[in-house]
């Protein structure tokens, strides 16, 4: 069984305890049979750094998809930032520039450069024209190589994304999502395929943009330990339910739902959630 | 093999051998044929110097019609490819605008170009307008398929920031899919600078027409030069299409990655 190791756990405060997610009552489905997700309560706290971990399938990405408003739920009802979601609906549509979003294969336009791809993340705050042409305001530019810098990748703006490692891509991915100057940050599984190194990068990459701008960043984990490492909460989703909301304060984990459990516990239903 | 393979491969030779006696086909015909092609070769062999500069200036004129077809095709052939593709836009666009685009492929170009010399009046004109037909018909075909395969990622990861349409067209669209619109592009050329050698068989300009008129009077060794023209001209657009094709394409469509980093 993983143990969780405590050290080093970086520190988040929660700024504001004024909820930007609120999921009351949620499912939904891709087809008319089976649910996706099924009765889902969720509510999540401005400034925290929130994990939602579980096996394939058993609908992190949808709840991300619900967050961000590109998918809208059968039943339940979803506020974020106190907003339900509708896409034609302009003040949500203005809404969704500070959601950044970055799916789990990142979503890089590749034959695009580096500045390019970061650039997009500003692109609802340009005119037609300077779109079209590619006029890039300076102060968007300089804010964009600022940016780059923050992730690591200065000296690399004019390269293709295609020309990109695997721990690169995700930095112009977080950078395109940071340029969005986002309220909240939500990521599909970035990290599930890097080394542990990378992976720590990566997400203590996050971690800082967050404590910097006061970010909720959701998060989607495969792996727990991570997950409890990083964020201050983590719900577990098993099969489109949610069965745990847990996090981790000074050496203990607690469950949310129901009171104190030991460390053990929750390895223990973990891992029965996903051996399956 | 089972007994399914068994019969598919039963009734593709049973339709073979329905559809060669429709049309006629009889091998006995073909080989007697073949010394008559042997009296052609030997006629090609004699071939009339003399007329080079003709070939190489009708070979000139082809190339510019192809290059004029395949520019102004490809240049109408892209905002029609936008407005058919599946994923950008509602079927009451996309539909409409699939069904021209496949009623002008219904034509082959020698079609295109005997409408157009009735149109026209005999000439390159109306050869360049055939080409332009032909390709509009196919890159747009080719180039809303090309569009349709998108990867669906950087997609919704751009949509979810909510960008106009517009800005998602020019930012993802247009850049993921133009490694295979300058393929496209090649190989419409190539096509094209082919097809045009061939109008002229209508009176739609190009080397072709000297092609034919030779023929027709049994001037094989003046018709050679002008087809040994058309053979060169074509190898060389086939290779420089080939080092275009590894500089710009190939590298953007696999994806290369660096390596020597793992950050």
């Amino acid at each position: 069984m993983k143990q969780i190791q405590m050290t080093n756990t970086p520190s988040f405060s929660l700024i504001s305890t004024k909820k930007i997610i609120q999921m009351n009552d949620v499912s939904t489905s891709y087809d008319s049979k089976n649910f996706a997700l099924d009765h889902i309560n969720l509510s999540i706290d401005r400034g925290t750094n929130y994990a939602i971990v579980g096996q394939s399938g058993s609908g992190k990405s949808t709840l991300l998809k619900l967050m961000n408003g590109m998918m809208i739920p059968s039943n339940g009802t979803i506020k974020i930032d106190y907003m339900t979601p509708n896409m034609n609906e302009k003040k949500f549509k203005k809404m969704m520039h500070t959601i950044g979003y970055i799916p789990q294969n990142l979503g890089l336009v590749k034959n695009l450069t580096v500045l390019e791809n970061v650039i997009i993340g500003c692109l609802p705050r340009l005119s037609k024209i300077q779109s079209m042409f590619k006029k890039f305001p300076e102060n968007e530019v300089s804010e964009a190589k600022k940016i780059i810098k923050q992730v690591g990748l200065s000296g690399k703006e004019d390269r293709k994304a295609y020309m990109l490692s695997g721990g690169e891509k995700r930095r112009v991915a977080i950078a395109r999502a940071l340029m969005q100057k986002p309220k909240i940050l939500l990521a599909d599984e970035i990290v599930s395929e890097l080394d542990h190194v990378t992976a720590r990068e990566i997400m203590d990459l996050i971690a800082d943009a967050q404590k910097r701008i006061n970010l909720t960043a959701i998060m989607v984990h495969h792996d727990m330990q991570l997950a409890l490492e990083y964020a201050n909460r983590v719900a577990v989703i098993k099969e489109g339910n949610k069965v745990l909301e847990i996090g981790v304060e000074g050496d203990k984990i607690v469950d949310f739902q129901t009171g104190n459990m030991t460390t053990e516990e929750i390895m223990e239903m973990y891992s029965d959630d996903t051996k399956k | 093999m089972t007994p399914k393979n068994n019969i598919i491969i039963g009734v593709i030779i049973a339709l073979l051998v329905v559809a060669s006696y429709n049309v006629e086909a009889n091998p006995i015909e073909f080989v007697e044929g073949l010394p008559n092609l042997g009296i052609v070769l030997e006629e090609m062999l004699l071939v009339e110097p003399k007329h080079i500069p003709t070939a190489l200036w009708a070979m000139v004129e082809t190339i510019q019609m192809a290059f004029i077809g395949t520019v102004v095709g490809v240049a109408l052939a892209l905002p029609l490819s936008l407005l058919a593709a599946r994923n950008l836009n509602s079927k009451y666009v996309y539909a409409p605008i699939r069904a021209l685009l496949a009623a002008i492929r219904t034509f082959p170009s020698i079609l295109w170009a005997i409408l157009f010399v009735i149109m026209v009046g005999l000439g390159p004109f109306a050869g360049v307008l055939a080409i332009i037909m032909y390709t509009l018909g196919f890159v747009a075909k080719l180039q809303y398929e090309a569009i349709e395969t998108i990867d669906a990622d950087p997609m919704d990861a751009v949509s979810s920031i909510g960008v106009s349409k517009w800005q998602l067209i020019r930012y993802v669209v247009i850049p993921e899919s133009a490694s295979h619109l300058l393929s496209q592009v090649l190989y419409m050329f190539d096509y094209n600078v082919r097809q045009t050698s061939i109008l002229g068989l209508v009176g739609a300009g190009g080397i072709g027409f000297y092609i034919i008129n030779y023929i027709k009077f049994f001037e094989y060794g003046k018709a050679a030069i002008f087809m040994i023209v058309v053979l060169i001209t074509v190898l060389a657009i086939d290779w420089v299409s080939v080092k275009i094709r590894d500089k710009y394409i190939v590298k953007s469509q696999h994806g290369m990655e660096v390596t020597t980093e793992s950050k």
